[in-house]
């Protein structure tokens, strides 16, 4: 890890169970672990999801570099946790003596704009069942990238979401994405578990979406 | 080591789409453009690559498809980097990560506009809102010392805010609830809501931009009624193929006659359970109830189709080919998966008389 002692006047502790920042407080600094793990989570519908563990030596709160926008998640800390909090006035002079940082900064923002660029290919179209199906898409999509190389069952596909989340993804309200979805099953294009749900044929979702985007 | 290569005008670097990504490429002289589709406006833009600037970096770094086509315009040198190559570079030169971070980060703000600008329409809480429900949600489940900062916090930022009185009365709660039971202990604590009629009354009131009052609807979840509940319910069991169970939790919802969305619904489903369980001649019964009761159901192509299945499971061939074609006569949208379905199964029946 890059020698980062010089850097001491940015460093905060946090206990256990403390939050670092909250889902929907204006942000405008972002965060290197340096120990201990960070818990990001969000509250949708009425649970709280964790989204991601964190670790030394990643990155948290990088959206903050885009001015006034609120958090999209909490920050909490798991055990005593050490980061550095850096903003934009102070973060070059971090960057300049550790291009290591720089560079996962700069893959995070690579994976940031091609989530952004999804989600809006999401958003726009107008079919609300394309864009439930879209959501699995974007999903699969992501999951390859993760298992790149692994055998896939065939055009059967299984994703650990809850309606909920397919909601927050599709920009719909959770009631009409459990209609949709209840339909699919109906059409038997899906399988619905309380935990999970299985696209039977993802290239039929596929074609599906195609059909429904304006050319 | 990058590798120098030669690309005549008129070549392509790389294509939209390419899945393979794993280079990046700088222009050392003659001249590349790249185009592309606007996602928000679809049309193709067209930038210059400059002599001695990088391209293909993000979809290399973030391993997704070529967003781009790198069309050459003029006989192009180009030196090519694979990605651990690429790191090695740029780690000796931090400010072309810098600047790259700069391009990047204005590229990401722009995207996160147009997703936001959209999701307005739809879903989006005031930033407002949201941090006094997220404090909610932790109060509620007891969770004090996150409720006292998000409650602090919206003090912080909201101090003449709509919501500050009670703001203020859930971080008191908060506080002494802490003190009193410690972290996840004690009783439900009594949360305060928004003053009723504050927030549709006067939007723009508050001292921070206001939303519209329906940003302030509960969560679609809780709203879904009982039945609705019990009918994906039983959608699911039927989903995992246990259709004796779906048929029963069907039946239930049907008999009980709360909701006349879900029980139309739920009625169509029965039949398809007492389908799937092989029982055709009640299926059929069931169906032909249906047809007579609900001659305008959303799902008449449907029900007509499980007719057609449940004759052609019988052998009654004729009579199934009949239903179907009475799908293919009603349904305009070629691509809607009934029109499809009867269509396939009408030329499967025909096949097997005439083969």
């Amino acid at each position: 890890m890059a020698d980062l002692s010089a850097f001491t006047r940015f460093a905060r502790t946090y206990q256990a169970g403390e939050i670092i920042f909250s889902e929907y407080e204006p942000g405008d600094s972002f965060y290197l672990i340096q120990s201990g793990k960070v818990r990001i989570a969000k509250i949708v519908g009425d649970i709280e999801k964790t989204i991601d563990v964190l670790q030394p030596p990643e990155i948290f709160g990088e959206m903050a570099i885009l001015e006034g926008t609120p958090r999209s998640a909490t920050a909490v800390a798991v055990d005593t946790v050490r980061v550095l909090e850096f903003n934009r006035a102070n973060f070059e002079v971090l960057m300049m003596g550790n291009p290591q940082i720089a560079l996962r900064l700069l893959k995070l923002f690579t994976k940031r704009i091609y989530d952004q660029k999804r989600r809006f290919m999401i958003l726009t179209l107008e079919d609300p069942q394309a864009r439930v199906a879209d959501v699995f898409l974007m999903l699969d999509e992501t999951q390859a990238a993760a298992t790149a190389g692994a055998e896939q069952d065939g055009e059967k596909r299984e994703f650990k979401v809850t309606i909920e989340d397919v909601a927050h993804w599709g920009g719909m309200g959770a009631s009409e994405v459990q209609t949709i979805l209840g339909h699919f099953a109906n059409q038997r294009r899906v399988e619905l578990y309380p935990d999970r749900v299985v696209v039977r044929n993802i290239s039929d979702f596929s074609r599906f979406v195609n059909s429904r985007r304006k050319k | 080591m990058p590798k120098a290569a030669n690309y005549r005008a008129n070549s392509v670097i790389y294509f939209q789409g390419d899945v393979i990504s794993d280079k990046i490429y700088i222009l050392q002289s003659g001249q590349v453009v790249v185009n592309y589709t606007d996602i928000e406006t679809g049309k193709d833009l067209r930038e210059v690559i400059q002599t001695g600037e990088f391209f293909g970096v993000k979809s290399a770094l973030g391993k997704y498809p070529r967003e781009e086509n790198a069309v050459v315009v003029s006989d192009a040198q180009v030196l090519i980097f694979t990605v651990p190559e690429f790191e090695q570079f740029v780690s000796a030169n931090t400010r072309i990560i810098l600047k790259m971070l700069r391009v990047f980060s204005n590229q990401l703000r722009r995207i996160h506009k147009q997703v936001e600008n959209l999701m307005e329409k739809s879903e989006a809480l005031s930033p407002e809102i949201g941090l006094f429900r997220t404090g909610e949600y932790y109060l509620k489940n007891r969770m004090y010392s996150q409720a006292k900062y998000v409650f602090s916090r919206y003090l912080t930022y909201y101090p003449a805010g709509k919501l500050a009185d009670a703001a203020s009365k859930n971080l008191e709660t908060s506080e002494s609830c802490m003190v009193k039971f410690g972290d996840g202990k004690g009783p439900s604590p009594s949360v305060a809501g928004p003053p009723a009629g504050t927030l549709s009354a006067h939007p723009g009131a508050g001292a921070a931009p206001a939303k519209p009052a329906d940003t302030l609807r509960p969560q679609a979840g809780q709203a879904l009624s009982d039945t609705a509940k019990e009918y994906y319910n039983a959608v699911s069991l039927f989903s995992q193929e246990k259709y004796k169970e779906a048929l029963g939790e069907f039946k239930r919802i049907v008999e009980a006659n709360q909701d006349p969305e879900y029980v139309v619904k739920a009625a169509f489903d029965m039949g398809r359970s007492v389908f799937m369980l092989g029982q055709f001649d009640a299926a059929i019964a069931h169906f032909t109830r249906m047809v007579q009761t609900y001659p305008k159901h959303p799902d008449l192509a449907d029900i007509l189709y499980y007719l057609g299945q449940s004759y052609a499971k019988k052998g009654d061939v004729e009579r199934a080919k009949g239903f179907f074609r009475k799908i293919l006569t009603m349904e305009k949208d070629e691509d809607n998966s009934t029109f499809l379905r009867a269509k396939k199964a009408l030329r499967g029946l025909e096949e097997a008389q005439n083969g």
